[in-house]
């Protein structure tokens, strides 16, 4: 049995499908070209993109790194079979084609003919074979989305067969949604050389890296997608947003995603460069540890959910650069479920306290100053439950022992987010199912993992849909999480750039993306 | 020549125990090390193997000759993140922060040195006084908000230079100087307000001294005296001070790091040290140790060039 590895923010950041990426919005007059400016060929002016990214991947293979630094250039090196756009719904990418057996046990992939590696060798099916079976059998972080996955076969030089012990509608989410799944060259993998010079598929190949620095990737004229009209794009690490956005002003750099949310607002403003605020498919919660009484009791943790005032919240860590919601999905998603039960209500709050029997409640709230926005809301938090009697005790630790004290359960309540979700599966099954991998808040409610256990499998997408409405619902009415937001991605660039799209699931593509100067 | 040759056992005694606090820092971390740095991408196979190759299954003094005997051949193992050998990242890195903290000296002293000898020489007058706010003002702010202060106005509003980013000297020496300035002028700055200070109560208590008096009323020339007499012996005090902020500097200054984007040792300790990546650690802090060490050990050289007493006294 293949474990589904935690994904916890930050570590393995990546992509959402749902329909609709919501711009929220972008400079004034500015207008956000979608489609790039024309299809894929050299005969374009060309240029370098220098972007800079706030940190250095800290390695370069994609099936291996957690690191969001390292996805943002492979995003750009590699390939999946299929892949999003920026709607988030699948598409051929690696594969031009794919049909389901009757059963819906039996997915055959047709490949393109037109790949190459970097390195100028054909691709072919044994390369997607080697890649999930590598993913599969050394358990890597993503082996989790191959659970279902019985096996993977080559039938000729073109096929890819893919079976599955039961019907698994996010099957193309699985194998296409980030660049963990990406497709990898056997022999670069075995050389070792895939941790600082990968070899991949995709429109641009690795050509210097410069520790502490940059990292320099030229266009892969032969991509299957034509030609990308930059020559090349330049990754560089600058940490200090201020300092990134000082480089994007003076025109050192073109692209940044290093934006202090308190700054937006002043940059939304400011006509010199383009802004794009995007919704996010991330979510953050708090979570109480049902293990330990009063936290057993449905209606401390529902008392817990009316106290806490999700809009100051949300205020306070994201300066209104997130989405305040009561469930895990966003509204820009198919899979929304509208959920409005909690809005503020101390009195609420008091009354279930007291029919639970519980005063003189204090809590140990679990925090992490890896990630800031967990301190600060923390310290909202506390003001807020003070309101109804509840104390809190604010423990912050690094997230090493974070992760630590999580898995031993010596924790009330915790504070964090989950990223890079795709399928509703994503977002509920692991967190939420009395077996899920990461439901460490100790959660169990047959009716949900009956419903839990029906969406894995269910392919009519109507069907699917309200079988997650009512999860959602269900599992919110338990409290079992008391979702707080989803955040929104903010990136900047100069006008000089022309058809990048700031996408929901924090993929950064340069493929179709040239510079006007 | 004895001299030299006890001045460099000692750092050489002094850079063993370094290698001692170094191997120790990963048996006193709570906690299995190679556990913490895979983190959630635990696998037992990788783990055995990682432990193997970093050789902590084996006995701790057994573990540490075949550490000092690695490190004296350069070997300082590898990364635990990307498994590329620790010294070619560490050289990877040297050049940029060694430029820096030359930089950052040249500064600093061409700030310090008029303004300490000049203070001295008006000592209790108004000049006196402004020079010795203006240092204490230069010691007390902050590095990262005199960093940020001068990006705003160099790069955003006048727009001369590039906020960013790191040039090689040996690439583009013009280049390398535009991106060098403000990183070196935040360094210099603070170094410099602290070296002038010193500077400043040397030359003043030289001056105090019979010899200078003596000098003075044999009738020599004013600059004569001031350049034989006071600035050669107020020079001893003065060398400590400029060693110790030479040897800080090529340690790695995180902040300045930071905040311009140099690619330098300190930003190399700080994702190490995030990352768990232990094997960075330790061989950063062993470079870092001996080239304080270095550092201290040609100052005290000078020393000895400066002032010959000092070599019959050790």
């Amino acid at each position: 049995m293949t474990t589904r590895t935690t994904r916890r923010a930050g570590l393995a950041v990546v992509a959402t499908v749902a329909t609709a990426a919501l711009f929220a919005a972008c400079s004034p007059g500015e207008g956000v070209d979608v489609d790039g400016s024309g299809e894929g060929g050299s005969g374009d002016a060309g240029g370098i993109l220098v972007a800079a990214i706030a940190g250095e991947p800290d390695q370069l293979d994609p099936q291996s790194t957690s690191s969001y630094f390292s996805f943002q250039v492979l995003e750009n090196v590699f390939d999946t079979l299929v892949a999003p756009d920026e709607n988030l719904v699948m598409q051929p990418a690696l594969a031009e084609s794919w049909e389901i057996s009757d059963d819906q046990l039996t997915w055959t992939f047709t490949l393109r003919d037109d790949v190459t590696w970097h390195d100028g060798t054909a691709f072919d099916a044994d390369d997607v074979v080697y890649s999930y079976r590598r993913i599969m059998d050394e358990e890597l972080a993503s082996s989790w989305r191959f659970a279902a996955v019985e096996d993977v076969s080559a039938t000729d030089e073109r096929t890819v067969v893919i079976t599955v012990t039961n019907p698994s509608p996010n099957l193309l989410a699985s194998i296409g949604g980030y660049k963990g799944v990406a497709i990898v060259q056997q022999e670069n993998v075995e050389s070792g050389e895939i941790t600082t010079q990968p070899v991949g598929t995709g429109p641009f190949e690795l050509s210097a890296y410069s520790s502490g620095e940059r990292i320099e990737l030229v266009a892969h004229e032969e991509h299957w997608g034509g030609a990308p009209h930059l020559d090349g794009v330049t990754f560089q690490f600058i940490p200090e947003p201020t300092t990134a956005l000082a480089a994007l002003a003076a025109g050192e750099i073109d692209w940044t995603d290093s934006v202090p949310p308190q700054q937006v607002g002043s940059l939304m403003e400011d006509s010199s460069i383009d802004i794009a605020q995007v919704g996010s498919n991330d979510y953050w919660y708090l979570a109480t540890n049902q293990a330990n009484p009063p936290f057993d009791d449905v209606r401390v943790r529902q008392a817990i959910a009316y106290a806490i005032d999700r809009d100051a919240i949300t205020e306070a860590t994201m300066y209104g650069n997130a989405t305040v919601n009561q469930t895990a999905i966003p509204v820009s998603s198919a899979w929304y479920t509208e959920y409005d039960t909690y809005s503020l209500d101390t009195a609420r709050a008091s009354d279930l306290l007291d029919e639970a029997g519980v005063d003189d409640l204090t809590i140990d709230l679990m925090v992490t100053a890896d990630y800031p926005e967990t301190v600060t809301a923390a310290q909202v938090i506390e003001s807020q439950l003070a309101e109804v009697g509840i104390a809190v005790e604010i423990r912050s630790l690094d997230f090493g022992t974070w992760l630590d004290e999580q898995g031993q359960g010596n924790w009330d309540m915790l504070m964090l987010g989950w990223l890079g979700n795709i399928d509703p599966d994503d977002f509920y099954y692991g967190q939420h199912h009395t077996d899920g991998p990461n439901n460490y808040q100790g959660y169990s409610n047959p009716e949900v993992d009956d419903l839990l256990d029906a969406g894995r499998t269910e392919t009519d997408e109507q069907a699917r849909q309200e079988i997650y409405a009512e999860a959602a619902t269900q599992i919110a009415d338990d409290a079992s999480y008391i979702y707080l937001y989803n955040p929104a991605v903010v990136q900047t660039w100069s006008p000089d750039v022309v058809g990048y799209v700031a996408r929901g699931d924090r993929a950064i593509r340069f493929a179709d993306v040239s510079l006007d100067r | 020549m004895a001299f030299v040759l006890r001045r460099v056992g000692h750092s050489l005694v002094v850079l063993l125990g370094v290698t001692v606090v170094v191997f120790a820092l990963v048996h006193l971390v709570p906690g299995d090390p190679v556990r913490i740095a895979m983190g959630t991408r635990y696998d037992p196979d990788v783990y055995a193997a990682l432990r193997e190759a970093s050789g902590l299954d084996r006995p701790l003094l057994e573990q540490y000759v075949a550490y000092l005997g690695s490190a004296l051949t350069g070997d300082l193992g590898v990364s635990f993140r990307s498994g590329e050998p620790v010294t070619t990242i560490l050289l990877s890195r040297l050049p940029a922060t060694v430029s820096l903290a030359v930089a950052g000296l040249v500064v600093a002293l061409v700030v310090a040195f008029p303004l300490g000898v000049y203070s001295a020489l008006h000592h209790g007058k108004a000049s006196d006084v402004i020079v010795r706010i203006v240092s204490q003002v230069g010691v007390s702010v902050p590095d990262f908000w005199m960093a940020m202060l001068l990006i705003l106005l160099f790069s955003s509003t006048l727009g001369w230079l590039p906020p960013s980013g790191y040039v090689p000297l040996t690439e583009d020496p013009v280049e390398w100087a535009r991106r060098v300035a403000m990183p070196a002028v935040t360094l210099g700055l603070v170094a410099g307000s602290i070296m002038t200070r010193y500077i400043r109560s040397s030359v003043l208590e030289v001056l105090g001294a019979d010899h200078v008096r003596t000098a003075e009323s044999k009738g020599l020339r004013e600059r004569v005296v001031l350049g034989r007499h006071v600035v050669r012996n107020a020079l001893v005090p003065v060398l400590t001070i400029v060693g110790v902020q030479l040897a800080t500097m090529l340690g790695g200054v995180i902040v300045v790091e930071v905040v311009f984007a140099w690619p330098g040792l300190g930003r190399l300790v700080l994702d190490a040290v995030a990352a768990r990546d232990y094997p960075v650690v330790q061989g950063a802090v062993l470079l870092v140790a001996a080239m304080f060490l270095l550092v201290n050990l040609v100052v005290d050289l000078l020393y000895a060039r400066v002032d010959p007493r000092i070599k019959v006294s050790r």
